[in-house]
């Protein structure tokens, strides 16, 4: 197995022969498609696409699972936002009452149309991270000519956020071993003993600043100045081949994103007018109503 | 140096357990957004302002989104450390005005980041209405302003002397 | 020539630290020369290596005296960077070296440092990975190997940059008695082939007494004692007093010296020391037979 940034893929996945930069134009470009597409049935589409091309990578997709409490309670919060704290509004057809609140089939619709919007982006994320690794966010980063310097920090900070992670863990386990047991506690008394983590994590971090820090200008590393100005052979990159079918999986992301707008734009389709489901949605609920 | 303090401030914010497209009502994050910049200087606010990043995107908020919170990251991480330079304040919180000004610097930070959150990223995502906006404005104004004010003292409090010992600490802004 | 390392009166204090450091040291090494630096935990041998690695004063607050030049230059006249071309510093816990996410990157971390083209870094990797037998682990993560591993690592890092001074804090405390054997054997190689300087700090001493020309005991900051390796060992009563534990075989002969049985050189090692006890047991004999 193979770490990548969210979890692990097999030794032999199909995914190892993309160019990094495929999966980063993949994330930035894909991210984008639901923000022109309101059609409900096509984000759940988008959605199917992206985790067939999670099971084609051999990605496992109980990575999915922790991120099921997210796509809940954001549902919750946008489906409270337009429908109990969305206020009255008289143009709108109310389809019921909760709570003394009315409800109408636009808002309803809308919140649909948000929620399926936000899912594949959030599956795009999820993709990206479980099919790269840091090295290959610093390829992609450094493929495009991003200054070393920002491309450090950010595979860095990906990184640093692991090992303070597992410092956490080191700390609970601690606490654990001394008989802490915060179930069923009182918040107050969780935000206390919250404090306990915090103070030997940051105390932890500190020192791994230091020693990060140290490590780097041992090894020749400079911020400014003489040392800053030699020119980085990015040797990494040696590893990597733009191939061919680089170039076409990038055609095609290009070309399904015109497509997505010239449909939106052109054609007046991938509305909520154009949807399938919206309308099959609304011939149930406000016929019934 | 930065690549050091994300190690700090990157990493906490990943502690933190977001509802979804970054909204967390108590987000621990903040405290390292706040602290971090009084410790170190500018580079606390580049890596305040960047880091969120990362922690919203492991935990599940679209690209998109998470990049239109910097601008937000970036004024929480500022402010506080701004006015803390700005009215000589000790970051060991050894005066009473230290208390105050730390207090006045998270509340207008953290007025600034809930109203951009939610009234630019979130209205501007479609992700609220018009009217549940003001109740989710408090709602992350309050959780910033509680969790900065039930952790950033004690922080400040109990590890500022170590900080200041170690080469990380930057007085002004960038040395 | 300058020597490759002159420390004059030198002291530091940390700020915020219990006194002093290190106090008045004074040491000259020559290029190609080895030195092993022994004493017990916070006598100072790790201020003295990052301070010829310059991360003090550079990377730490304090009050420094005197001086500390590499290659004829003072450290803190070294542009950013440029002095860690001159000196690669070992740590004792390789994972805090660790800046990067693959070991085939760690190794090529420092040699892009130093502004080397593709080829040469290609060439310096496939040298390094062969000495310390890294070839099978250059694509792992560096966290992810065992702890011997992750010091064969930190130690070929800094081998990758070939300095010509290499100071090492306890290089190998992880590595099980063959590995180690085989980096001092690698080391001595190095020494040989690059003339390249050694400072060696280190709690085992058998590896380290058969290849320094020269040992110091630093305690509580001071240099207790400096000798050239063979002379350094006859101070049993002053490394005793220090907690510090002398290899079996130079303690046997250094006491039967101390007692006035045997004049010569201490040994270096085990097959040194049965030399010495052969050719003592000898002579004995032909002064009892003469008799």
């Amino acid at each position: 197995m193979n770490k990548t940034l969210l979890g692990y893929v097999p030794e032999h996945s199909p995914i190892y022969s993309v160019h990094p930069f495929v999966k980063l134009f993949f994330l930035l470009v894909v991210s984008l498609f639901p923000m022109f597409i309101s059609a409900p049935e096509w984000n759940v589409g988008l959605m199917l696409g992206i985790m067939l091309l999670m099971i084609y990578s051999r990605v496992s997709l109980r990575t999915l699972k922790m991120y099921i409490p997210v796509a809940i309670s954001m549902g919750i919060i946008i489906l409270l936002s337009y429908t109990l704290l969305g206020g009255v509004q008289p143009q709108y057809q109310q389809i019921t009452r909760v709570l003394g609140v009315s409800i109408y089939w636009e808002r309803l619709r809308d919140a649909l149309v948000v929620y399926f919007r936000v899912v594949p982006m959030i599956l795009s994320m999820v993709f990206f991270l479980s099919t790269s690794r840091e090295r290959d966010l610093i390829v992609a980063m450094r493929t495009i000519r991003i200054p070393f310097v920002v491309t450090y920090v950010f595979a860095m900070a990906l990184r640093a956020a692991g090992m303070v992670l597992e410092d956490f863990h080191i700390v609970r386990q601690a606490e654990q071993a001394r008989g802490f047991d915060a179930t069923g506690k009182s918040i107050p008394y969780k935000i206390r003993k919250y404090v306990m983590y915090m103070i030997p994590l940051f105390a932890l971090s500190l020192r791994r600043t230091e020693e990060f820090t140290n490590a780097l200008v041992a090894r020749g590393y400079a911020f400014a100045g003489e040392g800053a100005r030699v020119k980085r052979a990015d040797f990494v990159l040696t590893h990597y081949h733009f191939s061919v079918m680089d170039g076409l999986y990038t055609t095609v992301i290009v070309l399904l994103f015109a497509a997505i707008l010239v449909a939106r734009y052109g054609f007046q389709r991938l509305t909520v007018e154009d949807s399938y489901f919206l309308n099959w949605l609304y011939s149930i609920i406000v016929s019934a109503a | 140096m930065l690549i050091g303090i994300g190690f700090v401030v990157g990493a906490f914010g990943s502690i933190s357990f977001p509802l979804g497209f970054g909204v967390n009502f108590f987000w621990t994050g903040i405290v390292v957004q706040q602290v971090g910049p009084i410790w170190f200087g500018a580079w606390g606010v580049i890596a305040g302002a960047i880091f969120p990043f990362f922690s919203n995107a492991i935990a599940g908020t679209p690209f998109y989104v998470s990049l239109a919170y910097i601008p937000a990251n970036a004024v929480q991480a500022f402010l506080p450390a701004w006015i803390f330079r700005k009215f000589k304040c000790d970051p060991r919180l050894k005066k009473p005005s230290d208390y105050g000004f730390l207090l006045v610097g998270m509340i207008i930070s953290s007025a600034f980041g809930a109203l951009w959150s939610t009234m630019v990223v979130l209205r501007g995502f479609g992700l609220l209405t018009a009217e549940s906006t003001p109740l989710f404005v408090w709602g992350w104004f309050g959780g910033n302003v509680v969790a900065g004010i039930v952790f950033n003292f004690i922080l400040l409090k109990a590890l500022s002397p170590v900080v200041i010992r170690t080469s990380g600490f930057v007085k002004r802004w960038w040395s | 020539m300058a020597n490759a390392i002159e420390i004059t009166n030198y002291s530091w204090a940390y700020a915020h630290g219990n006194g002093k450091a290190l106090k008045a040291v004074n040491l000259s090494v020559e290029q190609g020369e080895c030195v092993g630096v022994i004493g017990p935990n916070g006598a100072g041998k790790t201020t003295l290596a990052y301070s010829i690695d310059g991360l003090v004063p550079g990377q730490y607050h304090g009050i420094k005296e005197g001086t500390v030049q590499i290659q004829g230059r003072e450290v803190e006249d070294y542009p950013k960077g440029m002095l860690q071309r001159e000196v690669g510093l070992v740590f004792s816990d390789p994972e805090a070296q660790f800046t990067a996410m693959t070991v085939e990157d760690e190794l090529v971390f420092g040699l892009e440092n130093l502004g080397l083209d593709i080829p040469e870094i290609r060439e310096r990797l496939d040298w390094v990975a062969e000495l310390t037998g890294l070839g099978p682990l250059l694509q792992k993560p560096p966290y992810e190997i065992s702890g011997g591993q992750k010091q064969r690592v930190a130690l070929a890092a800094v081998l990758a940059m070939r300095p010509r001074v290499l100071v090492l804090d306890e290089p190998t405390s992880m590595l099980d008695p063959l590995s180690r054997k085989r980096v001092f054997e690698v080391l001595g190689q190095l020494r040989k082939v690059q003339n390249t300087t050694l400072i060696l700090i280190e709690h085992g001493l058998e590896h380290v007494v058969p290849l320094a020309d020269r040992m110091v005991l630093l305690a509580e900051g001071e240099i207790a004692l400096d000798a050239p390796t063979p002379s350094f060992f006859e101070k049993l009563d002053l490394l005793h007093h220090h907690g510090l534990h002398v290899p079996g075989a130079v303690e046997v002969v250094s006491r039967l010296k101390n007692s006035g049985r045997y004049f010569g050189e201490l040994p270096r090692g085990v097959e040194d020391a049965r030399l010495v006890i052969q050719e003592i047991i000898d002579a004995s004999s032909t002064k009892q037979g003469a008799v």
